[in-house]
């Protein structure tokens, strides 16, 4: 029996050709991916296994995830982290359009920038961007936190409604249903334990907090007809 | 229009306190500008000149008895045609609330639907009738047939569309998940999550280890994967026997679910991941799709992350049908779901349901067209949806060119559903749209799968009688040959052959 590879090329290959051979290949060890910036909706699904992707990611990198540990050496298209429920994924470099969106629970991290409606319905994850994010960020948050460590655009938070939104830079205006909060020690204390954990170079003193005005931003008061 | 005489004006004695007590009230007869009603010399009030109501309803408004009725003597879209009293209380409904109306079910109205199309028997040009008591008629649909691994099998032509636990009752669910298991169809999860049981129900099981099959032959369940994405996760895409990606839907296309905040139990936000009471809107587009090649990937994961087992479905909105279907196809699909305006819904904008989306007759044959021009005609397989009622509106269907149907408004109605439309209210009577645990006890799964079993039953029965008797001992075979358009728009807007003419409209290739 041959020892378990740990590098995969997958230059040549569709999805479906791809995935199986990352199928085979998982062992214990770390599994490397190369040349995959070409495949849309890799490591879709894993629910085990270390995978460290040599280069650019395209689309949906990691949608589904359920446990495996993903890391991107370079940047990573639209989606990556999509309804997310378990495990981790970490990008050195830039996130395009709607990172991190619909996940339930694990965690996100973005080293570079990301794009516009990052972490938009939240429901229990933990994204952190080291860079600047872009408009509409985290948009029906639901649960969970966002970190951001530089600037973000406009509507940042629109209509979140639970959960709790971190950004140590600036933002162009706050969203809907938003209110800004001291930051508490126990929050302190949290960031600095993600930034610990995730290796993030920043001081968790000079965040701002954001959370939700109220839970039901859509619940209209119920007026009898005329009678 | 005559004003004279257009309302009758009825006062109910066992409520008017002036009947009971002569002389201590007479509010109508001040507050009546018209001297409809009159005081005789014993204090008793008398409607003496209703021709001179005028329907204002002040005496109703103000009666402390709550004892006048002011009905329109000829029916009111006649005589005031655009300001009848339902629009005129709606108004005020807005004027005093600052709110519109939101309501439950689906589109009530006249709308171009299938009873302006006769289905044409068979008799000496055309091949013979068929003998429903003594012949056979083949009626199963494979859906996904060599395009996955494990195609859907249905024994009829039959599905229940996407109804959403939150918006339906876990019995209601379970109801139609037992109906399928026992017909052999397929029933869908709705965007609202996984009901627990729901999954191994639909295939006849009782168990969750599957030992123990209850239920022959077994149905399917379709996991709907949707935008607000309720309670996902690789193992709910994994649990069911196709996905379907929901893209819109028939009463209010344009816009996501709306589960609103009176029906989120503890129960239904643990399954959806919000507060309890609060609203859970679902998103009106993907959040993680914007355009046709972002939908070709998503479908491509979803395909690779059920290992390329399992049919992929998607389900649209009445909207472009021709263009909208060749993209879903072009996607890569299994089958395309076209829900037509007359589609139901938990709760959605009365304008929306009202006056929004495509008639479902017309969506129809522009899909048909779309998957024909692809050459993909009864490969990719077309389930029609929207306010069918029976086997009659399902015949219909299938001769215009779907593939299967979709009954969900009948199906609620087969569990003993009223259609009072206040879906939305999470009040049901019947404990099919409630989440009050109270209401929901009126409901027995078991009872209630097979009341709707029976309805299935009784609706492939009719779909057989129409099949046989137009000369077909498959529901395949089935054609537009088998229609007539009964009136010049029908024939206009579905490219049916028009009664007497025998032929279709010129604009049609004939």
């Amino acid at each position: 029996m041959l020892a378990v590879a740990t590098a995969l090329d997958v230059k040549d290959m569709d999805l479906r050709a791809a995935s199986a051979a990352i199928k085979e290949s998982t062992g214990s060890e770390t599994l490397e991916i190369r040349n995959a910036a070409h495949l849309h909706g890799l490591c879709a699904g894993l629910k085990t296994g270390e995978y460290d992707i040599i280069g650019d990611a395209g689309d949906y990198l990691g949608v589904l995830n359920d446990g495996a540990t993903i890391r991107v050496t370079g940047n990573v298209g639209q989606y990556v982290g999509d309804n997310m429920t378990r495990g981790l994924i970490v990008v050195e470099g830039s996130a395009a359009y709607g990172a991190g969106v619909y996940p339930y629970g694990g965690a996100l991290v973005i080293r570079g920038n990301a794009g516009d409606f990052t972490a938009t319905m939240n429901k229990g994850a933990t994204i952190i961007v080291c860079g600047d994010v872009g408009d509409e960020i985290a948009t029906y948050h639901l649960a969970g936190d966002v970190v951001v460590v530089g600037n973000a655009g406009v509507n940042f938070g629109n209509y979140m409604i639970r959960g709790a939104l971190y950004i140590g830079g600036e933002f162009k205006s706050q969203g809907h249903n938003t209110r800004i909060e001291e930051i508490t020690i126990e929050d302190v204390q949290k960031l600095r334990r993600y930034f610990e954990q995730f290796d993030v170079q920043a001081d968790a003193t000079r965040f701002r907090k954001l959370i939700a005005e109220t839970a039901k931003p859509f619940y209209g008061k119920i007026v009898k007809r005329h009678e | 229009m005559a004003v004279v005489g257009a309302f009758c004006v009825s006062v109910m004695k066992n409520a008017c306190i002036n009947a009971q007590y002569p002389g201590k009230c007479a509010t109508c007869v001040e507050v009546c500008p018209y001297q409809v009603y009159a005081l005789d010399g014993d204090g008793q009030v008398s409607v003496q000149n209703f021709n001179a109501c005028v329907g204002c309803r002040i005496c109703a408004e103000f009666c402390p008895g709550n004892a006048i009725r002011i009905n329109s003597a000829e029916p009111e879209y006649i005589t005031r045609a655009l300001w009848t009293f339902p629009t005129v209380e709606e108004i005020h409904h807005k004027a005093l609330t600052g709110q519109y109306l939101l309501r439950g079910f689906g589109t009530m109205g006249p709308l171009p639907h299938f009873d302006s199309i006769v289905v044409v028997p068979s008799q000496i040009s055309s091949p013979a009738p068929r003998d429903k008591y003594r012949e056979e008629c083949k009626t199963d649909v494979v859906i996904g047939e060599g395009r996955c691994d494990k195609p859907l099998h249905l024994k009829l032509p039959i599905v229940f569309p996407a109804m959403s636990f939150g918006a339906l009752s876990r019995e209601a669910k379970l109801a139609l998940a037992i109906c399928a298991a026992q017909m052999g169809i397929a029933t869908n999860t709705g965007e609202g999550g996984l009901v627990p049981g729901e999954n191994y129900m639909a295939n006849g099981y009782a168990d969750a280890e599957r030992t123990d099959k209850k239920w022959e032959p077994g149905g399917y369940l379709v996991m709907q994967w949707s935008t607000g994405r309720w309670g996902v996760s690789v193992d709910y895409v994994r649990a069911g026997d196709a996905v379907e990606v929901k893209i819109g839907q028939g009463a209010k296309p344009g816009m996501g679910g709306h589960l609103l905040g009176k029906k989120v139990t503890e129960e239904i936000a643990a399954v959806r991941g919000v507060p309890p009471g609060s609203d859970a809107l679902s998103p009106c587009r993907y959040y993680d799709a914007q355009t046709a090649d972002d939908m070709k990937r998503m479908v491509a994961f979803l395909r690779d992350v059920t290992d390329y087992q399992v049919p992929i479905l998607m389900k649209l909105g009445p909207s472009r049908p021709y263009a909208d279907v060749k993209a879903c196809a072009e996607a890569g699909v299994d089958a395309i779901s076209i829900d037509g305006a007359a589609g139901g819904t938990g709760a959605s904008p009365d304008i929306v349901t009202q006056g929004v989306g495509i008639p479902t007759i017309a969506c129809i044959p522009p899909a048909v067209r779309a998957l024909k021009d692809l050459g993909l005609h009864r490969k990719v397989k077309l389930i029609a949806l929207g306010g069918l009622r029976g086997g009659l509106d399902a015949f219909k269907a299938l001769a215009m060119g779907a593939d299967a149907v979709g009954f969900a408004s009948a199906a609620e109605i087969a569990l003993g559903c009223r259609a009072c439309m206040a879906c939305h209210k999470g009040e049901c009577v019947y404990g099919i749209t409630s989440q009050n645990p109270r209401l929901r006890a009126r409901l027995d799964p078991e009872e209630g799968a097979t009341r709707l079993r029976n309805f299935i039953h009784a609706t492939a029965e009719e779909i057989k009688i129409l099949t046989m008797l137009s000369g077909h001992t498959s529901i395949h075979d089935l054609s537009e040959e088998d229609l007539r358009a009964l009136d010049l728009n029908t024939a206009a807007i579905t490219g049916l052959k028009l009664i007497g003419y025998e032929k279709r409209l010129p604009w049609w290739d004939n």
